[in-house]
């Protein structure tokens, strides 16, 4: 899984290219860790380019949810069809915040 | 004869005593207690009294004192006490009753008023006993009853399955809801050879254990029988002999028997004096098995049986049930009958068996209401697609996590060749990451050794079955709830969300522990 970073408007954007399951997830909460650790708190993950999620990526978003509360913010968006039916199955979309573009989320 | 009577006489006045145990000493063994004190001692002792005369006035501890205290004594509480007193006054009499005497004798003391209650209340106190013994023996015999049932209904429940041959051209869902008391009815189904799917569903007569362990014979019978014996004319001849021997209890069966061919559709089945199936054909139509091939089973040794054969068309789905079904009542004791049953299942979609079959007793449930289900309900389904296998692909990896990736790489190349949406391909991919994640993670309690994981995708017409083997512990994935999708992020436990997005992504999901193998079966519609 690919990571790329953007600054805008004070957010770091975060584009997640490939598959967020059990093989990649280990990494990119290593790295996400890494990146609040080093005090970045606001983030837009964009999943435009993410093909599938298993509930291991889901258990990324949480985690990295619950360690922003207080002091930070996470917004989500660009969810594919198929993201987007996780999200509503699991509930996901009800406890995160989730936007249908990067723009929306930057607004 | 019985024992003499114990009768034990308080008063403080040894003169008193001497009256009673006079008066009374030729028919009963007469026991004395000249304090309250004494007397409670008395009461307590092995050789308790049968009945107390109990002056009121004494010293230090009074009659109703003692009374009280002999009432509030588990011990003492049954011995009736009829209080002897020269108070004559009403006041005291409704005293003595509040603290529990049985009676009250007034002083001077008419021998044949004394001798007639002392008589009447040891008798009395007799009958109460032989009323209470004879109640607890009923409550016992009750509860053996109960267990004898709940036995019953225990073998009968675990001799029919839950899991269900899963086969391209085939889906089958049963269920069973047995009456309070046992009814004995049964099902079965299973595949005798890779394109034998055998079904049956039949109703033994009689309630409780006699009958559960007839219907446990019966199923097993046939089961046996139809290992090596294709025809069902056949195997229900033999399995009539075989219960006709040692039919001592006359119990007798009703069995529709069937065996499908999966590949060709072709049907052979025996109505042993059971209620008629139906056939529910693509366009909705109803069809009604009405051939009979002979009486019930058990009731008499030497019949031959027949049999029909037809074929099925695709999409047609065959609907088994017994007439606890067509004879469900309602609160106003009217049937549920063959109209409303042929309605319901002319309006619902048949080919989802589940849940055509779990409506339908869920229609039942709500046409009963209140009313008490007099006998057993079973439904078996079998949703003939007739599909074929346009496309297989199977390979196996090491239970290793990186090799997850292998898996969903090989889905995506299946699902590339043969035109299967990308919607499909990614929930499979999801999946097969949550599912073997599960395998590799809890399975093996043995790190060192290498283990594989079989993974094989069928295409079909109408749907995508994956199914994952292992050699990890038995573990039914699917057993849990999920619970707390609807919790906040705070309360949200990080995990355990994977098994709740098979169940929902997946049209159906099937596990079963074979030969040492957990297998999971996965369908998802194209």
């Amino acid at each position: 899984m690919q990571l790329t970073y953007s600054e805008k408007n004070g957010y770091k954007v975060v584009h997640f290219e490939g598959s967020l399951d059990t093989v990649t997830s280990p990494e990119v909460e290593k790295t996400i860790n890494a990146l609040i650790d080093a005090d970045t708190v606001k983030f837009v993950f964009n999943f435009d380019k993410t093909r599938y999620m298993s509930s291991s990526g889901l258990r990324v978003l949480l985690a990295t949810a619950k360690k922003l509360k207080g002091k930070g913010e996470l917004k989500i968006s660009n969810l594919n069809e198929m993201i987007e039916e996780v999200f509503d199955i699991s509930g996901f979309n009800q406890i995160l915040n989730v936007y249908k573009t990067e723009e929306e989320a930057l607004a | 004869m019985n024992a003499m009577k114990r009768i034990l006489v308080v008063d403080d006045e040894p003169l008193n005593i001497n009256i009673l145990v006079e008066l009374l000493k030729d028919n009963y063994k007469m026991m004395a207690a000249k304090s309250g004190l004494q007397a409670l001692k008395a009461a307590r002792s092995a050789n308790k009294p049968d009945l107390i005369l109990l002056d009121i006035m004494m010293p230090e501890m009074d009659g109703y004192e003692v009374c009280r205290q002999l009432k509030a004594d588990e011990s003492t509480k049954d011995i009736p006490v009829i209080f002897v007193s020269a108070m004559s006054e009403s006041l005291d009499e409704t005293k003595g009753f509040d603290v529990g005497a049985i009676d009250y004798i007034t002083k001077p003391i008419s021998p044949k008023t004394l001798e007639a209650r002392v008589h009447t209340h040891l008798a009395l106190t007799q009958q109460t006993a032989a009323l209470k013994e004879a109640h607890l023996l009923i409550q016992q015999q009750q509860q053996r009853m109960q267990n004898e049932l709940n036995v019953a209904r225990d073998i009968q429940l675990s001799m029919v399955p839950t899991v269900f041959p899963k086969d391209d051209a085939v889906d089958i869902y049963a269920t069973l809801k047995p009456a309070r008391e046992i009814g004995g009815d049964f099902y079965d189904a299973f595949m005798i050879d890779s394109e034998s799917l055998c079904l049956c569903v039949g109703d033994v007569s009689g309630k409780g254990a006699p009958a559960a362990l007839f219907m446990a014979m019966t199923k097993t019978l046939i089961k046996s029988y139809a290992s090596s014996d294709f025809s069902t004319a056949s195997i229900l001849t033999r399995v009539n002999d075989e219960l006709c021997e040692g039919n001592d209890e006359n119990l007798f069966v009703t069995v529709f028997l069937a065996i499908l061919n999966v590949h060709t559709g072709e049907l052979r089945f025996t109505n042993a004096g059971h209620n008629y199936p139906y056939i529910i054909k693509d366009d909705k139509s109803l069809l009604t098995l009405k051939q009979k091939h002979g009486p019930i089973i058990a009731a008499m040794e030497g019949l031959v049986y027949k049999e029909d054969t037809m074929f099925l068309d695709k999409n047609d789905t065959l609907f088994l049930f017994t007439d606890g079904v067509t004879e469900a009542m309602n609160p106003e004791e009217e049937p549920y009958g063959d109209a409303r049953l042929e309605h319901f299942l002319e309006v619902q979609d048949c080919k989802d068996v589940k849940v055509s079959v779990n409506a339908l007793m869920q229609d039942i449930a709500s046409y009963e209401n209140s009313a008490h289900q007099t006998d057993d309900i079973t439904v078996l389904s079998c949703f003939y697609s007739g599909q074929t296998v346009l496309a297989t692909l199977s390979l196996s990896i090491e239970d290793q996590f990186e090799n997850i990736r292998l898996l969903t790489d090989a889905c995506d190349q299946f699902c590339e060749a043969h035109a299967i949406s990308s919607a499909v391909n990614q929930k499979v991919n999801l999946v097969l990451d949550d599912l073997v994640n599960n395998i590799i993670s809890y399975g093996y309690k043995d790190k060192n050794t290498a283990h594989t994981i079989d993974v094989v995708f069928k295409q079909m017409e109408r749907e995508l079955m994956i199914i994952i083997e292992d050699d990890a512990m038995p573990f039914n994935p699917f057993d849990r709830e999920h619970e707390g999708v609807h919790l906040s992020l705070d309360e949200r436990e990080i995990g355990g969300l994977g098994i709740h997005l098979v169940k929902k992504l997946m049209h159906t999901f099937q596990y079963q522990r074979k030969a040492n193998k957990n297998i999971v079966v996965l369908t998802i519609q194209l």
